[in-house]
């Protein structure tokens, strides 16, 4: 005698049967009763328990979204801080007596700085799985690079005492800052091997 | 699974206004069933948790686009289903299946196809919950997948193939293949069903 397979079981149950599956559950036991333990087992699956997670990955979110509202609120201001950065060399770069600054060295920096904000971009921490200590310590270089940019927009003002030294300084603090953004985020993929 | 599901609209509001308190309150609404989604489809409870993180770091960021059409857990849910199926996609590289393939279209399960006997237990007796669940672990996170997504949370498999890229019919064959390895593998152990 041939019986109804887990396929025309399945379509049974899905109103989906063929005429002769449909005919034949009627007047089979043995499969009348498969179509049962189908249902059983379902009933099963649907009453299995409920498992809680060990631990608690709400930091994680959490801190990984106050990052990336920092840095949304950095990209904001980028277009006004490289204004006045420019605004800064140009001051700079006249002959005067506040100073000189080397210009190239001033380039240098900001060249490293933008190829470092280049390769964070690449990296695209937010796409990764995150512990909440690595976004702890992001979180606070963050807000460090953010100190520092606000610094640098008020030294690029024209109406600033520009010292350029002090300029140098301030954008090779933003390069040890995002080096150390990038050490965070990279010993973390390293350390679970992402 | 009994959990409710409901959250305030003002809740939902305030989440979309981007209230980390209301973020917070929907995660803990949906933490335990967004895990359970992961868990059951994944190979391990790690696996489950990277993906209940991942799943509410999109819920966060996307909150706004979320127009209230339907359930939320509905939309989360998908969220999650997703995220795990990407999970899956990458672990699949490395891990391989732990059962042979097993033809679709043999009979259902009958201890004796010859005769059409009942198997051993096939209806008397309550479900086995330890036995089934252990079961259900050993198949492969594809065949789980379609499993819990068809059987318990409800999804067409018209939607299933949407979501893992596949065809209807591949979706269909693997919730065949799943359920006469279950029973097979119950029948094994003696449990029902």
């Amino acid at each position: 005698m041939t019986h109804c397979t887990i396929v025309d079981l399945l379509a049974f149950k899905e109103n989906e049967a063929s005429a002769w599956a449909r005919q034949h559950v009627e007047t089979c036991p043995a499969c009348r009763a498969e179509l049962e333990v189908l249902y059983q087992r379902i009933a099963a699956l649907k009453a299995l328990p409920v498992r809680r997670p060990a631990r608690d990955r709400w930091p994680a979110v959490r801190d990984t979204l106050r990052v990336e509202q920092r840095r949304q609120r950095r990209r904001w201001g980028a277009w006004s801080l490289s204004a006045a950065a420019g605004i800064a060399l140009l001051l700079l770069i006249r002959p005067g007596p506040a100073g000189r600054v080397d210009a190239a060295e001033l380039e240098r920096v900001k060249q490293q700085s933008a190829t470092l904000e280049a390769e964070l971009e690449r990296y695209d921490p937010d796409q990764r799985v995150t512990s909440g200590r690595t976004a702890a310590l992001a979180a606070a270089l963050e807000d460090r690079i953010a100190i520092i940019d606000g610094e640098l927009a008020q030294v690029g003002m024209p109406e600033a005492p520009v010292r350029g030294a002090e300029l140098v300084k301030l954008w090779q603090e933003r390069v040890d800052a995002m080096q150390q953004l990038m050490t965070v985020h990279v010993t973390r993929a390293n350390y679970v091997g992402l | 699974m009994t959990i409710s599901l409901a959250v305030p609209d003002i809740l939902v509001a305030r989440a979309r206004a981007g209230d980390l308190e209301a973020l917070e309150a929907l995660y803990r609404a949906f933490e335990t069933p967004v895990y359970n989604l992961a868990l059951r489809m994944l190979r391990t409870p790690e696996d489950a948790e990277d993906v209940l993180q991942e799943t509410f770091l999109e819920v966060v960021r996307s909150i706004k686009q979320y127009r209230g059409e339907g359930h939320l857990w509905g939309w989360i849910k998908r969220i999650a289903a997703s995220k795990a199926l990407m999970r899956i996609r990458r672990n699949q590289v490395r891990v391989t299946e732990q059962f042979d393939e097993e033809a679709v279209g043999v009979h259902a399960g009958h201890a004796d196809a010859a005769t059409g006997h009942e198997g051993p237990g096939a209806v008397a007796g309550a479900p086995a919950r330890i036995d089934l669940e252990r079961a259900f672990e050993r198949l492969s996170e594809t065949s789980r997948s379609v499993v819990w997504l068809h059987d318990v949370e409800g999804y067409t498999h018209e939607e299933i193939a949407e979501l893992m890229g596949k065809t209807v019919s591949f979706s269909k064959s693997q919730l065949a293949r799943a359920h006469a390895r279950l029973r097979r593998m119950l029948d094994a152990e003696g449990a029902a069903p």
